[in-house]
This record gives C-alpha cells, structure tokens and sequence, in this order.
C-alpha cells in the first residue's frame, strides 16, 4: 500500500494536517520532485554510457564531450546534484513541514532557488561536457556555476529553516535532526571545499586531503542524512510500531555528525597525504559501525511488511548498514592494498548511493508524493515494477563491480599481469555491471513515467480507481 | 533533544572539529613544504612545470584523465607500485608542491603516470605518448579528437605521427597533433619523479613502516624557504 492513511504514528505525536501540503509550497516541492527525477534518468543515461566505454574503449571516443572522464563525471554530478539535490531536498523539506504541522514557508525562495539550482546545473553539466570539469569527485562541476548553485541552495534551505524555526513544539525527532543537519552542512561542506580547491586551492597533496574529506563529507553528513530523515519520518507512520531503541537514536546521529567528516581519509592510505590522516579515517569509519547499528535496530520495524514505501525504505536500511560495514572492512590497510583504485571501491560507492540514499528516498517519495499532489499514484503495476527491476538491478551493478574489482585488485598486485590482460579478466563483469544499468535507467524510466501520469491525473481524494 | 539553539551548536561544532582536524591539522603540517635543496647539484626539487605543461595539466583535467589514472606510487611492499616500475620510491608530498591542481586519481583501470617520464629501463618518448593517444591501447579509448587528419601539401609535417598498421592515414594525409594534444604530451613528459628525497625513505626498505613519516616532512637542513 501506498498512500495508506494516517495511521497511529509512534514516533513523534505531531499534527497531521490533511491539508498542509495544498498551499503555494506544493508547486514548489512538485517542482524540485519532478527535476529530480528527470535528473535521474539523465544520470541513468550517462552512467550507461560510462559503463559501456569500461569495457568498450571505442564506444562514442570520438566525441569529445562523452570522452570516458567527462561521461563519469557528468553521471556523477547529475545524480548527486540533481537526483538527490532536488529530491532529497525536497523531501526534506516535506517532513520539516510536516513535523512543523505547517504548510511550506518562504515557499517562493523555495521554488525561485528551486529553478536556479536547476539552471546552474544545466550549465555545469553542458560546462563539463565542454572541457570545464574539475576532476574531483562529488565536485566536478565547474567553478563559474558554484557560486549560484551555492546561493540557490540557500534559498531553498530558507524554507526549511522557516519550518524548523516555526514548529509548533519545541521537541525535535530523529527526522528532524537529520534534514536538519543535512540542510545546514552542505552549504558549509561545499563552500569550504570550493574556496580551498577551486577559488584559492590550497597546496599540493593538501588538495587531495580536502577533496577526500568534502566527497565523503557530502556522503555522510548529506546524502545520507536526507535518505535517513525521510526513513525516520515514514517508517514508524506506516509500520505503526514505535522505534525499538529510540532512546539510543540521538547517540546514532551523534556519532555520524562527530565521525562522519574523519572517514574521508579511507581513500588516501598509502599515498603521500600523511599517514595519521588515513588512520584516523580507519579509526572513524570502524566507530561509526555504531551508528549503522542503531539506524538498523531503529527501522527495524519497516522490516515487517506494510506496503511499497516500506519494501523501498527497508531495502535502502539494509543496503545502508551492510554498505557501513563493507566500508569498515575495505578502509583496513591489509584489505585497501587489494581494493583501492579497483571497482570494488566503485560498487561500494555505487551500493551506497543507488542502493542505499536512492532506495530510502524512493520509499519517501512513494510515502510522500500522494500526500504533496493530493492523488495516488497512477500505476501501482509501475510501483512494482519499479521495486523489482531496482533492486535486481542495483544487487547486480553491485555483484559484477565487485567482482571485476576483485580480480583487478589480485591482477594489479601481481606485477607481471600487463594492463591488456586486466581488461580481458574483468571484460565479462563489467558487461554484467552494463546490463545492470541498463537496469536501472529502466527502472528509473518507469518511476518517471508513473510520477508524471500521476501530476497528470485529476486531484482525487484518495479513492482513485487503482489506488491501493 | 529539546533545546533547538543548543542542537544548533551542537552540529556546528561536531562538523567544525572535523574540519578544524582534518583541513585546518593537515595544512599546518604541509602547507609551508617547500622545495628542497640539493647542494652537490645545486638545485632544488621539484622543478616547477614548465608553462605547456601546466597548460597541458588542464588538458588532462578537463578529459578527466584521472577516472581511469592515478599519480601516486605507494610504499614497497604495500601494493606492487614499485615492482611495476611505476617509480623507485614512494610518493612523497614535496613531489606536489608545485602542481597547480594535483591529480592524484582514484581508479586504475589504466597505469600509474607519476613517473611516466621517468621510468626504467625505457620511459615513453613524446611519439610514443602521441601515438597512444591518437590510437588508443587495450582499455584505453583513442583520443582522435586531439589531432587533425590534414592533406599533406607539400612535404609531410615535421609534427606528423609516424603511424603504421591499422592506424596509417590514407595517402597523401597526415595526422598532426593539436595544440591541445601537443600540451598534454608535454605535461606527461614533465612528470618525473626521480630525484629522491630524504622523506621517501622513511624506514629501510622491506619494513612496513608508516608511509610519510611526519618527521619526515620537517624541513630538512639545507632548504630553501620561498
């Protein structure tokens, strides 16, 4: 079930407004859902290129601005930046107001930053194409459109200060602090780390370390805040059961916030950053095991069945702590010396991103969007749909990665194994890890087509003939 | 957690201390690394790119090199960068100082390129890199937009690839690098990293010691300040 009703929610008492979506804050979240997703199937698009010129070098080469680099960078930026900076944000906005009992304040920032975040994307993304990206992973877009990308951000967050300043209760819940945070660290993680590597880039290796810290940063005390405040908000509402260790939730988000910025060193063990950098980013990412731990315990409940927006949340959980403890694992010297620069580092960082934010923000968004439009979803058949070739897609992208990074990471140890015979040694994974995203730009397709069929369909007041 | 202000604070400073540990520690230990300074060949390492290498630096930024390349050879013993004859030594931070934007990569689908230019027995010369480059090998795609395919009027181009094979233009053509091609040749060949640096061997070889010893980055004796 969908958009089942308000049930009796466990976690926080806070007010329920049938309506508090319908005022001008609608157009305004409708929008940035609605980029959000064409954003993915983008992204989709260009990850399937990048994927393909892996084991098919000739593939579109001749073409400057899909060169293998300049694909994967755009990939990138118009998953992380479009996908998950519009709808993550947007949701997160969502449960501010809704825990708020409020309709969307400063909804006209919202949806004017909204448009110019989405603009200043189109440009980075067309800039990168033409020659202007950064390398610097997470943060490729060029420098020109970072400023208005930072300025449109701000007034979008400008709504969700307005709704976490204006709630009704002083009493803040798990969402809260979340969306919170997640609302507040960027503009900070993103600001330092382009006046530090773009505006005045600080020396040598030390630009390595910044970079390291802002990629991991934007993982843990962004993306992953956005997925887990929607998490949080959907999963006691609709399993109905309250949170089974709520008293250790607040120690859980503690941890990631004082932890999560010391990981990013994982990626420079055995380089020439210094090496306490390294270990304390070891040191962080085994700790931060307890924060997995508790986010595991706390959605638990999701486990138990109840509906899509739980298969959805419950799977991203899953993939959430599993992705935490694999990234514990392979962040240990004796493991990194075989993983690091292989794809195994690449579907570690693709299961994080695709099975773990993407799936918790599609369960949101399922939870969320009939509740935002005031209609239920077009197709429930598409909702399925979308579940089932998602999460074999992404159990495949990741498998096949892993696998070619596998037998990369003992081909490169050995130094007699030459270049040419890697490729032919993880040539049929990584066909498997394309049709994997062949896989997914299909799934990403049908949550398209169902999100604009259902803004097309008549309001309904939630008796639609094929709502659940 | 009641207090909204206090929640506030709170996340500023679990973030900041990060930042302050990371961003603000490392930079105090190697922002003033400066170059250092041999006596017996009165000289200081590294040398500073050359202006068309650093042009070719952005070249090999905005291609986006680095998905598919790193530029950084780690500790014997730790990973087989030595035995691949990637460099004789660990890279170290002075090696970077001078970089305008450092590459260090995060994938090798394709060799390590710190050394490239100063690899033994036989390090590539600039036709090899450009016919690489113009070709393509294995894994990796070729870069045909780098260069011209023009009719050869007159005499063939001294800058003409010599190509043979599969790659050979057609009569009366030549393929004449661009300016572009020509740069990001001439960044390749500037990285070399064989001059060896007292912090490169922060242990006897063999000895699984930390890489980049932090006393080991403390200006030695004998250094030039900037």
């Amino acid at each position: 079930m969908i958009s089942d009703a308000p049930r009796p929610h466990s976690e926080p008492p806070a007010a329920v407004h049938p309506d508090s979506d319908r005022g001008p804050g609608r157009c305004a979240l409708l929008f940035m859902l609605g980029s959000g997703v064409l954003w993915l199937v983008v992204a989709g698009v260009l990850a399937l290129i990048s994927s393909i010129q892996l084991h098919s070098p000739e593939f579109l080469a001749e073409y400057a601005w899909l060169t293998h680099g300049r694909a994967q960078a755009l990939a990138e930026t118009a998953f992380v930046y479009g996908w998950i900076g519009n709808c993550g944000l947007a949701l997160a906005l969502w449960v501010l107001c809704r825990l708020a009992g409020e309709p969307l304040r400063a909804s006209r920032w919202a949806g004017t930053g909204a448009l110019f975040w989405n603009l200043g994307l189109a440009i980075g993304l067309a800039g990168i194409a033409a020659g202007g990206a950064t390398a610097i992973p997470m943060l490729e877009l060029p420098r020109y459109v970072q400023p208005l990308l930072f300025a449109a951000y701000a007034a979008v967050a400008l709504a969700g200060v307005a709704a976490w300043t204006g709630r009704r209760r002083e009493v803040m819940f798990a969402s809260h602090w979340y969306a919170v945070a997640a609302l507040f660290l960027f503009p900070w993680l993103f600001s330092v780390s382009q006046v530090m590597l773009l505006w005045f880039p600080v020396r040598g290796v030390l630009q390595a370390v910044v970079a390291g810290w802002f990629a991991q940063g934007l993982w843990t005390l962004w993306i992953a805040p956005l997925a887990l405040a929607g998490a949080y908000y959907v999963v006691p509402r609709v399993a109905g059961r309250v949170l089974p260790a709520y008293n250790t939730a607040a120690l859980g988000f503690w941890c990631l916030l004082l932890l999560g910025g010391w990981t990013g060193g994982r990626h420079l063990i055995g380089g020439p950053a210094p090496a306490w950098i390294a270990t304390v980013a070891i040191g962080a990412a085994v700790v931060l095991l307890f924060h997995y731990i508790v986010v595991l315990v706390n959605l638990s409940p999701g486990f138990s069945g109840g509906g899509t927006s739980l298969k959805f949340i419950s799977f991203g959980v899953l993939a959430y702590a599993l992705g935490g403890l694999l990234d514990a694992i392979m962040s240990v010297r004796g493991v990194a010396v075989l993983t690091q620069f292989t794809q195994l580092d690449e579907a570690q960082r693709q299961f994080a991103l695709h099975g773990a934010a993407t799936m918790m923000l599609f369960g949101t968004l399922y939870f969320a969007l009939p509740r935002i439009a005031g209609r239920s979803w077009a197709s429930r058949g598409l909702v399925r749909s979308h579940f089932a070739v998602y999460s074999i897609g992404i159990l495949l992208l990741a498998a096949c990665l892993a696998a070619a990074g596998w037998v990369q990471g003992w081909a490169l140890n050995d130094p007699k194994t030459a270049f040419a015979d890697i490729a032919e040694q993880t040539r049929g994974w990584l066909l498997g890890a394309t049709a994997a995203q062949g896989l997914l730009l299909f799934a990403d397709i049908l949550l398209a087509v169902n999100f604009f069929r259902t803004l097309a369909c008549a309001p309904d007041s939630g008796e639609g003939e094929e709502s659940p | 957690m009641k207090n909204g202000s206090l929640f506030f604070f709170g996340l500023v400073a679990a973030f900041g201390l990060s930042w302050a540990g990371i961003v603000i520690g490392s930079n105090a230990q190697l922002g003033r690394l400066a170059p250092f300074y041999d006596d017996s060949e009165s000289a200081s390492f590294p040398a500073r790119l050359p202006g068309s290498a650093a042009a070719g630096q952005l070249v090999y930024r905005d291609l986006g090199c680095a998905s598919c390349h790193t530029q950084q050879v780690r500790r014997p013993g730790f990973g087989s960068d030595v035995d691949r004859g990637w460099g004789d030594r660990q890279s170290v931070a002075r090696d970077y100082i001078y970089q305008p934007y450092v590459q260090l990569g995060w994938s090798r689908t394709g060799p390590d390129l710190t050394n490239i230019a100063g690899r033994k027995p036989s390090a590539p010369d600039a036709g090899d890199l450009m016919r690489l480059l113009y070709g393509g090998q294995g894994a990796m795609p070729a870069y045909s937009f780098l260069f011209e395919d023009r009719e050869v009027v007159g005499q063939v181009s001294d800058d003409a690839l010599k190509l043979t094979g599969r790659l050979e233009p057609a009569p009366g053509r030549q393929i004449v690098p661009t300016d572009r091609a020509r740069e990001l040749v001439d960044y390749l060949l500037s990285l070399n990293t064989t001059y060896d640096y007292p912090e490169a061997h922060p242990a006897p070889a063999g000895n699984a010691a930390p890489e980049a010893h932090p006393a080991a980055v403390k200006p030695a004796a004998g250094e030039v300040r900037k």
